[in-house]
């Protein structure tokens, strides 16, 4: 492993966690506790990312429960796409951005339904259970009222952070950008 | 960090025994498993000196046990019970949220325990002497410490926006609106300095090859052995309990 990437594994899982706690205290229907997962896996490739994912959820258990580590399969996943949307230049403008936030979203929410469904049986993290609670008091079976929750907390949540990483890697300097060759691609450089 | 028995533990205990509590809490029978598992872990928890751990988990697992009891108690399908203050309530629905419920504030309690007695710097230490492999120990003491410093960071930047007049209070759009004032300096600031700390980390060989030797490793007494041996075997015997019902 490069100096380039021991250096930005550790501030990248601290971005996840602190902008996740800092998401939190505004009461926002979003986590963006997976920018830093994004931001490594986009200019270190996906190894980093996994790693960045793994870490940030083992990390995350040890101050909240490590019933979420149940989660880590969504971190890997956002860092797969992630890496997916740089590849094909997805980060060049923001309607391109936003377009593959809400195709991560839709497949982070179906894993993320299919987890909460069977391990948890809807019940998770505030924000999307509140939102579970109120279908299955409109009358949704359980089933349904998971997954539309999740979709809907997820398509938010993942299209807020792809047009955040986009935004920044956009403005980010070239001598930066230049240190990192899928980066520079993702934003068409 | 606390003072108590489980700080004063070599790191890899106190670590064994969280990990076990987390896998009991995991595979105890209903329905007075999870519960009896909870009580104990808290009992755990208080004796070897990380006691607030307990509070702090009944902190947060409240609404959680607060959205079991309304989506299976309350909302929940199956036979109704009455209940005490008029009404009725799933029976089964309660069943669950009371099993599930127990099983995420011991695994809470015990994560949180956990994290009251990790002192980053024996970690290390005991890593070191136990030959692990230095990147993966490096990495969580720095992250730890990234963790520390970025909190302080997004704590003076969020009052330095506050004075200059951003709105972190109000409507969903006045709230969604503070998100790049405070997210995009510090992603910057991160970043920035990785390049930095890259740099310092390849001066001091941190990728050069070869053992490195452990200044004060902490003390792996015959108690430390025995308990984590103990625990180990009653994760193995529940297991085969739980495998050959």
């Amino acid at each position: 492993m490069s100096p380039r990437l021991f250096a930005l594994i550790p501030a990248a899982v601290a971005i996840n966690l602190v902008i996740g706690r800092i998401v939190n205290e505004l009461s926002l229907p979003v986590y963006l506790d997976t920018l830093g997962t994004m931001l490594v896996a986009v200019l270190a490739g996906l190894p980093g990312g996994l790693l960045v994912g793994t870490i940030s959820q083992l990390l995350s258990g040890m101050l909240s429960g490590y019933q979420w580590l149940a989660f880590t399969p969504l971190q890997w996943l956002v860092a797969l796409l992630a890496v997916a949307a740089a590849r094909s230049g997805g980060f060049r403008g923001s309607w391109r951005t936003a377009c593959w936030g809400i195709g991560a979203g839709l497949v982070c929410g179906a894993v993320s339904s299919v987890i909460s469904y069977l391990l948890f049986r809807g019940v998770t993290a505030g924000g999307v259970t509140a939102v579970s609670t109120l279908l299955r008091s409109l009358g949704a079976p359980l089933s349904v009222a998971v997954t539309a929750a999740s979709l809907a907390t997820d398509v938010l949540d993942k299209t807020a952070a792809f047009l955040v990483v986009g935004a920044l890697l956009r403005a980010l300097p070239r001598r930066i950008l230049g240190r990192f060759p899928l980066g520079a691609k993702a934003v068409g450089r | 960090m606390s003072g108590g028995l489980a700080a004063r533990a070599h790191p890899f205990t106190a670590g064994s025994v969280a990990l076990a509590m987390v896998l009991l809490a995991v595979m105890v029978p209903a329905p007075n498993g999870p519960p009896l598992l909870y009580a104990a872990v808290c009992v755990l928890a208080i004796v070897t000196g990380v006691g607030r751990a307990v509070r702090q988990a009944m902190l947060l697992a409240a609404p959680l046990w607060l959205l079991l009891f309304l989506m299976h108690g309350v909302l929940g399908e199956g036979p109704r019970i009455a209940a005490p203050w008029g009404g009725t309530l799933s029976a089964s629905g309660m069943a669950w949220a009371i099993e599930q419920g127990s099983r995420l504030a011991a695994i809470v309690t015990a994560s949180l325990g956990f994290a009251a007695a990790f002192d980053p710097h024996r970690f290390l230490q005991a890593a070191i002497a136990r030959r692990w492999p230095f990147a993966a120990a490096f990495l969580v003491v720095a992250t730890l410490d990234a963790m520390r410093r970025f909190g302080e960071q997004a704590t003076r930047l969020r009052e330095a926006q506050r004075t200059r007049g951003l709105k972190v209070r109000g409507s969903l759009a006045t709230r969604a609106r503070a998100i790049p004032a405070l997210v995009f300096p510090l992603l910057l600031a991160s970043l920035t300095e990785a390049d930095e700390r890259a740099l310092a980390l390849e001066t001091r060989g941190l990728t050069a090859p070869g053992r490195r030797t452990a200044l004060d490793p902490p003390a792996d007494g015959a108690l430390d052995q025995l308990v984590r041996w103990s625990v180990l075997a009653a994760v193995v015997l529940t297991l085969w309990w739980r495998v050959a019902r």
